[in-house]
């Protein structure tokens, strides 16, 4: 792409503005046609590629040429044109440049640190289970709601139904996030009590399994419990007596230091810990067992979070290098480029030094790459803020390399 | 006294005996942990049992029509119209209504509306129209985000098909005499919305970009004039007359879901086409929670109140919901005499006949008292309401006929 850009740019500084005034500008399709003849790439795909690529800057300069040339003059046109075309090429260097292939000096790279940034935010890394949880828990305020997401996937991949590995951590499905709600819900309205096994005289929350479940599931059978025993593992909580629902020993500490559980010294003595849990008090659980887990997340999850990463990155470097109005835009967010462009964030993204998950689970079919356009169709505004932070991090990043 | 009038008496008077027993069961149970919220909730409870019933019930029919139906499910039969409103009632915290219409409640016991595959379709569409210049979107276009766009696989096709109808979206044929890849006759179809539902998106989400330089353009909407196509070969055509048409940032999957909303809401009366007795009883109950949710008291708290302190309480925007209205034994018997009031002013006898009032759907009745999750926020274990729009507007009425009619009573 940047070569092309590059072309183009050279073509437009050398060219007269007074050819703008010409009705039907036949000189751009000229200069298109002379430009394609050049084209000596061997590779069939790369040189459709090129040609559609081309065949778009051109069409947008000359839209571009049409829409104004009657209300600003020729020359501020070509010089428009010239500055959307640098920021473009910057762009591009900038991409081009994101990491280096021998892996020297990587901390320096864009790749490592925005990887870094967003995965704090996100999807963070800590020595245990309760960092993670708070550093999730610090960031919630503003970015719950692209915490959430990334765990919310909404592609589809083939996995092996037959002996499901309970090990695996998969996405949140509608209904298991219906489910994790109910659970909120059902705690910090009507809890049961029982004794805590771990510490004598405590009592911990619980509640009936069936309660929960009874709605989703006709009876609840081997395969069930199974299933509900990990659902129950993922977001901090166990079973107890076959028939309750109660936080783990290691979750109980979490929820105390966040003030999700409060102590309160019942008649008979015993200290009773009362729930009193927020939207995002099991669903960062289960982000942050995710994070900890991040070798054994299922494919699904694994395509997911580095595709939120990938687009995140690219974006944040368009928003930073590209202003609002450049007229080629729409090119760097075609889905042919996105196709191009985002697999290769993706995978780069996940070796070990960066996310560190497996990027052997990325898939690179052209079937799998489809996926990535529901991830893109999906965004929400959420995800556009995290973006505007991005950019203003990148512009840090830039100052700290001068 | 007609068969309908008879029916809507009928509904009010078991609503009535619902609240009868909700006070009962509130009087016997004491789950709050804030002073004072039984008691404020207890008042309300009495005085919407007392007020309610007034007028023939014009607390519930202003709130149901003149309120939840024009913001999610307008009661008219013309598609551009009931989608307008919807769209109008879009604000970040309704969108999760909107998007809950659309998911129904998740059970085992019943599928969604939109099956759980075309979620993720509607993103694609999405950004198919993200990335043409034309709002236009192509079948073409639309296989390849499939799998091979020449060799489209059936059920692809079937699909595209399916939504073309679901969204009502018309259709343009481009032929192209000579494939540059086959060298043969290659037809195109190009779909867009309708002219109607154009005008309404021109508002907000779409900008339009006109070439300058022509004097016969033509406007979306306006004496059926239309976006024109963007393909380059077309464009070599026609270019005397281009309209660019780019979507805006404010166009998202919503507006696909506010669409659907606006088709079901006009076919409401067509049950196969509605997707049946579950939508009817999805809607009615998502809609019965918004109404039951927008009676609730504020409650005041002393100023030294952890909740207060916490930093996503928003004092201006949000107030606690007392935890006794949450209780099963008060929301069971609320639930469904209101769930037949909605379904009956929203559908008339036939949605009200489709309503399942069976042991199975109050276990799932139970469930509904947790959705709009997303809406509302647990905070330190209080269920926190977000002043939204149709919580304000339906309050607000509750507010207005309740002091006007102790007005009448004082005359």
């Amino acid at each position: 792409m940047r070569p092309i850009l590059r072309e183009t740019r050279r073509i437009i500084i050398d060219l007269d503005h007074e050819l703008f005034l010409d009705p039907e500008l036949e000189i751009l399709d000229k200069i298109r046609e002379e430009e394609e003849k050049r084209n000596i790439r061997k590779v069939r795909a790369l040189s459709e590629f090129s040609a559609m690529y081309r065949s778009n800057i051109y069409e947008i300069i000359k839209n571009f040429i049409i829409k104004f040339r009657n209300k600003i003059s020729t020359i501020e046109i070509k010089d428009f044109i010239i500055e959307h075309l640098k920021e473009s090429i910057e762009a591009l260097k900038i991409l081009q440049q994101i990491t280096n292939p021998d892996q020297k000096n990587f901390q320096n790279t864009y790749l490592y640190r925005l990887v870094k940034f967003i995965e704090e935010i996100v999807f963070p890394r800590g020595f245990n289970l309760q960092t993670i949880y708070k550093k999730l828990l610090d960031k919630s305020k503003d970015y719950y709601e692209c915490q959430r997401h990334i765990l919310l996937t909404h592609t589809f991949y083939r996995d092996k139904l037959k002996n499901p590995d309970y090990f695996i951590i998969p996405s949140v499905s509608p209904k298991v996030y219906q489910i994790i709600n109910n659970i909120t819900s059902l705690y910090n309205l009507d809890p049961n009590y029982g004794d805590f096994p771990e510490k004598t005289n405590y009592e911990i929350p619980m509640l009936l399994t069936n309660d929960v479940f009874e709605p989703y599931i006709d009876s609840i059978a081997n395969a069930e419990e199974e299933a509900v025993k990990s659902i129950a593992e993922r977001i901090g909580l166990r079973i107890i007596d076959e028939i309750f629902l109660a936080p783990q020993e290691s979750f109980v500490d979490i929820l105390l230091a966040n003030n999700f559980l409060r102590e309160d010294i019942q008649k008979d003595g015993k200290t009773r810990y009362i729930p009193q849990f927020s939207n995002e008090t099991l669903l960062l659980y289960y982000l942050a067992i995710a994070s900890i887990r991040r070798g054994f997340l299922s494919k699904e999850l694994v395509n997911w979070i580095s595709m939120n990463f990938a687009l995140l990155i690219y974006m944040g470097i368009l928003k930073w290098k590209l202003s609002d109005d450049n007229i080629f835009y729409s090119i760097f967010k075609d889905l042919q480029t996105n196709e191009k462009i985002l697999p290769n964030l993706m995978k780069l993204s996940c070796f070990p030094n960066y996310l560190g998950m497996d990027k052997m689970k990325i898939r690179d079919s052209v079937q799998y790459r489809k996926e990535i356009f529901n991830f893109i169709g999906s965004q929400i505004d959420n995800l556009k803020d995290l973006i505007n932070e991005i950019a203003l991090f990148c512009e840090k990043i830039n100052k700290e390399k001068k | 006294m007609s068969i309908l009038e008879s029916k809507w008496e009928e509904l009010l008077e078991a609503f009535s005996e619902g609240l009868e027993e909700a006070i009962v069961e509130l009087k016997n149970k004491n789950v709050e942990n804030i002073p004072g919220a039984r008691d404020a909730l207890l008042d309300r409870l009495d005085i919407l049992r007392t007020q309610f019933p007034r007028n023939d019930g014009e607390l519930l029919k202003r709130a149901i029509d003149n309120t939840i139906q024009n913001a999610f499910f307008p009661n008219t039969s013309n598609l551009a119209v009931a989608f307008s409103k919807i769209l109008k009632s879009r604000t970040h915290e309704q969108d999760f209504i909107i998007n809950e219409l659309l998911n129904g409640f998740i059970t085992s016991k019943a599928k969604a509306i939109a099956s759980y595959a075309q979620g993720p379709i509607i993103d694609r569409i999405v950004e198919a129209f993200a990335n043409r210049n034309d709002f236009h979107i192509v079948d073409h276009q639309f296989y390849a985000m499939f799998g091979d766009p020449n060799n489209p696989r059936s059920y692809i096709k079937k699909q595209l098909q399916e939504l073309i109808n679901l969204f009502g979206l018309v259709s343009k044929e481009h032929i192209v005499d000579r494939d540059k890849r086959t060298s043969e006759k290659k037809v195109y179809t190009f779909y867009t919305f309708p002219p109607g539902i154009l005008a309404i998106l021109q508002e907000k989400y779409i900008i339009i970009d006109k070439t300058d330089n022509e004097e016969n353009r033509n406007e979306i909407g306006e004496d059926g004039g239309e976006i024109e196509l963007g393909i380059s070969i077309n464009k070599k055509s026609e270019k005397n007359n281009l309209v660019y048409a780019h979507i805006s940032e404010a166009f998202d999957r919503n507006v696909f879901i506010s669409l659907f909303l606006a088709n079901l809401a006009i076919n409401r009366k067509d049950l196969e086409k509605i997707g049946g007795s579950f939508t009817i009883n999805g809607i009615s109950a998502i809609f019965a929670l918004i109404l039951l949710l927008s009676f609730m008291p504020k409650l005041t708290v002393r100023v030294n109140h952890p909740i207060l302190k916490d930093p996503s309480f928003d004092n201006d925007n949000m107030s606690i919901i007392p935890k006794s209205w949450m209780m099963r034994q008060i929301l069971e018997s609320l639930f469904e005499p209101l769930i037949k009031i909605v379904a009956f002013r929203l559908g008339g006898g036939r949605w009200l006949n489709n309503i399942i009032d069976t042991d199975i759907n109050k276990k799932i009745h139970n469930q509904i008292r947790f959705l709009l999750k997303d809406v509302n926020k647990w905070i330190l274990g209080n269920l926190c309401r977000v002043e939204i729009p149709i919580f304000v507007e339906i309050a607000n009425i509750f507010t207005e006929v309740t002091l006007g009619l102790d007005r009448d009573e004082d005359t």
